[in-house]
């Protein structure tokens, strides 16, 4: 039901605007429905998303934090784990029941313990740390695997893109 | 389906409609009108243009008026036509005031309703009622034409409501427009109704059990929606959380939706039977609606009998926490991050409300924090507790291979996979029942072991809390290893920072007080000629200046929450505006620090003055407050024409060097 989605929403983005991890913003997109959020995700230091500032969307489902939220961004971004439109692929926004990829266990998939929070800190590592077995994108899977420079140009690249330089 | 032709019919826009109503009505009452002047200044009969029985009944004008308009065919259905011009003015007036602007989703909804509506009901009026006579058609499509208008205004409604349920802001006036709508709704259902036992005591049972039927079915379904609404309303209204929510919201659901079903079922049941009109188009039409609704209910019966088995399966198994159990505990239930006043405890050791378990036990069977199985089969097959019932054979034999000892379960599955008895009641729920014991004794005797070994971790590490000690071990099954994990920094105690701020939510009611965020930074240090220590503002008109200064640093606000809508949005925006604005500065700080790196200086000193031009940060159209925006816009431009200097400048020294 909405109306305890709703509350708990409510209190996760209280959290996340009094305490925001580094380098993390969200937020509804608008106030009218909260169920469907805006991120902002710097590019982890060191990496070569390093300077980066990604948008994503979150869309809540009405039974959240049952089922887990859908998470796209709204850039371009060659990245292992990310669709080509956009659409994030990591175990912790698998709901338990479900294992399109055949390789994680429960453990690692979506539970109502887990939040916004988490899973942007999630995402955060795995633009840090591409898991190249389980690649969304094939192209990018092998990109990072065989041409590393030429990821990180391309990753070069979106980091001007998302900045608008 | 018929629907979608029909969508592709050319609709005239509602101005040209009631325009041409009104000039076809205006033509009717001058033609009326010349009928009655001419035969009351010459009243000789034999000299009738028309050679019809020209007779007016009264003397008085307006009654011979009314006279001619109802009895001359083409006035008549002048009349029928204005009719449905006011009804469709009267429901876009019902729109505008009630609902404004109707969203996309609302607009595709009415849209299928009433295509859907039109296409039954001409199915029952030609296909079942077979009716004859023209009177007849216009009496059921007038009966229709009412039923429909306000079934299109009960499903605008339960749209909305459930848009409004997705937002923590919405004005009350909005609330109470809603509500008397619904309300308006339900006493036209008595009123109708009332008609319906009018006709019905004219025309016959039958004619009465229809119209009483479709009459019912309109009422449920506003009802419904208003008691949602009103559960809905209470909740948000209400600080805390309702324990007993869920169970009002689960049995409200669960008895309109069979109540509708079972009428609904019902109506086509005699409407099958009582028209003589098997082996037609019509038959086949309800005939397919008939058994979408038998597998509809048959769904909800199967979903009742899961939640009723999780509910038993809950209480027989996971004891309700002590209070000392839930002070000592004091964390937040993990599902709704509500405060615990009463709960379960998990054999893990983990407690949640009632409700929230329940919903989660709903859909799976295990722990949501440390995903022990809780499950009372073996879990290679439980990742999904069978929620709609779907125990079917092939999950009995594979449990049969795997579990010897498990005849009592198998049973009691096979029994619930069946169809056709799926509303007996269940017994084999006790004989599941008997046969978890000895499994929930292994887990305690689990639980015990994993205690001992966590308080001997806790006895080296005091300030470790103990679920993540419990969860760690589960994990490592060894003291030595979690010991190291705790010493090698894998196992962190959560920070006092995140943990302050948890409490500050929880009890501080002053939310219009500025909180500062503790400074959790990580040296990240970026060379920048501009850097200054810190300072945090709470002010952004004043900020702008040191804002400057405070160049890099990771993106900290003294963030506050507001409780106002459109102040929160600001400040969202605000805040991401500005964290676009340091990752630009830092960026471009970098490029010039590292120098002649990969990228062209020359080159991207041109492109930022180009960029500088078009480039522009609004990723909310909605937005509702023009004036910040253009004000934070205006101080971007400021920060990135001064970004730009500092970065041009520095370019300009390493050439010259
Ligand atoms: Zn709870
Ligand atoms: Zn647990």
């Amino acid at each position: 039901m909405a109306g305890s989605a709703l509350k708990r929403l409510m209190a996760e983005y209280k959290q996340l605007t009094m305490n925001p991890p580094e380098g993390i913003i969200a937020g509804p997109v608008n106030e009218e429905n909260f169920f469907e959020w805006e991120a902002l995700i710097m590019g982890p230091e060191g990496t070569c998303f390093e300077g980066g500032v990604f948008p994503a969307r979150l869309t809540f489902p009405p039974d959240y934090p049952l089922s887990p939220p859908k998470m796209k961004f709204t850039c371009e971004l060659f990245h292992p784990n990310i669709y080509p439109d956009g659409r994030v692929c990591i175990s912790i926004l698998h709901a338990p029941g479900d294992d399109p990829m055949g390789y994680e266990t429960s453990a690692e998939r979506w539970s109502p313990v887990q939040s916004v929070e988490k899973i942007l800190l999630s995402v955060v590592s795995m633009l840090a740390e591409p898991n190249d077995e389980s690649a969304a994108n094939v192209d990018a899977a092998k990109t990072w695997r065989e041409d590393r420079s030429k990821f990180n140009e391309v990753a070069e690249r979106t980091v001007r893109k998302t900045l608008g330089l | 389906m018929p629907v979608v032709l029909l969508e592709r019919i050319p609709l005239p826009s509602l101005k040209t409609y009631t325009a041409f109503c009104v000039a076809l009505l205006a033509s009717a009452l001058f033609y009326a009108h010349r009928v009655v002047t001419s035969l009351e200044s010459d009243s000789d009969p034999s000299n009738s243009a028309t050679g019809r029985e020209q007779v007016l009944p009264s003397d008085s004008y307006t009654w011979n008026m009314l006279f001619v308009v109802t009895t001359e065919a083409w006035c008549v259905w002048t009349l029928v036509n204005t009719a449905y011009c006011c009804l469709i003015l009267l429901g876009k007036l019902i729109q505008k005031l009630v609902f404004g602007d109707l969203r996309v989703s609302e607009q595709q909804h009415l849209k299928d309703k009433f295509w859907n509506f039109l296409f039954y009901k001409f199915i029952f009026i030609f296909g079942v009622m077979n009716v004859q006579t023209m009177e007849e058609v216009v009496m059921w499509v007038a009966w229709f034409t009412v039923l429909g208008f306000f079934h299109l205004l009960t499903q605008l409604s339960k749209d909305r409501f459930e848009y409004l349920s997705f937002s923590p802001s919405t004005p009350r006036f909005i609330h109470v427009k809603l509500l008397s709508l619904l309300m308006v709704i339900l006493l036209s259902c008595c009123g109708l109704m009332a008609l319906c036992v009018y006709i019905g005591l004219q025309a016959g049972i039958t004619i009465f059990a229809f119209m009483a039927a479709e009459c019912m079915l309109l009422a449920l379904r506003a009802f419904y929606v208003a008691v949602r609404y009103a559960i809905h309303l209470i909740d948000m209204n209400l600080e805390g959380i309702w324990e007993n929510r869920s169970i009002y919201v689960y049995f409200t659901e669960l008895t309109f939706e069979l109540a509708v079903l079972s009428v609904d079922f019902a109506h086509h049941l005699h409407m099958l039977l009582w028209g003589n009109i098997f082996l037609s188009m019509a038959s086949l039409v309800i005939c397919m609606q008939l058994r979408y609704l038998f597998y509809e209910f048959q769904r909800r019966i199967k979903r009742h009998k899961n939640y009723r088995r999780v509910v038993k399966n809950m209480e027989a198994r996971f004891p309700i926490a002590t209070q000392e159990e839930i002070k000592k505990n004091c964390d937040d239930c993990a599902i709704c991050w509500e405060k615990m006043e009463s709960a379960r405890r998990l054999p893990c050791g983990h407690l949640f409300h009632n409700s929230c378990l329940r919903s989660w036990l709903e859909q799976d069977t295990s722990c949501p924090t440390c995903r022990t199985t809780l499950s009372d089969r073996p879990p290679e097959d439980s990742t999904r507790n069978v929620p709609d019932g779907r125990g079917g054979d092939a999950d009995v034999n594979l449990q049969q291979q795997n579990n010897p000892n498990a005849q009592t379960t198998n049973h009691f599955f096979h029994f619930d996979g069946s169809r056709y008895v799926s509303w007996l009641p269940s017994f084999s729920v006790e004989v599941t029942h008997t046969q978890l014991l000895p499994r929930t004794r292994q887990s305690v005797q689990q639980t015990s072991q994993l205690d001992n070994m966590a308080r001997q971790v806790l006895q080296v590490f005091p300030h470790m809390p103990l679920n993540l000690v419990l969860d760690d071990l589960r994990e490592t099954r060894s003291v030595e290893f979690t010991i190291e994990n705790i010493l090698e920094g894998r196992l962190q105690a959560p920070l006092p920072g995140s943990l302050m701020s948890r409490n500050g939510l929880l009890s501080e009611e002053s939310d219009e007080e500025t909180q500062q965020v503790t400074s959790l930074s990580t040296g990240n240090a970026v060379i920048s000629a501009l850097a200054s220590p810190a300072e945090s503002q709470q002010n952004f008109t004043d900020e702008s200046q040191s804002e400057l200064r405070r160049d890099d640093g990771p993106a900290q606000f003294s963030s506050r929450f507001s409780k106002s809508a459109t102040e929160r949005e600001t400040m969202l925006q605000e805040r991401k505006n500005s964290m676009l604005e340091q990752a630009r500065r830092r960026y471009l700080t970098n490029q010039s620090a590292s120098g002649s790196s990969n990228i062209d200086t020359r080159a991207m000193g041109s492109e930022l003055v180009a960029s500088s031009e078009t480039w522009q940060f609004t990723n909310d159209p909605n937005s509702s407050s023009n004036e910040t925006q253009t004000s934070s816009s205006e101080y971007q431009r400021h920060c990135r024409e001064l970004a730009f200097q500092a970065a041009q400048k520095r370019i300009h020294e390493q050439r010259n060097t």
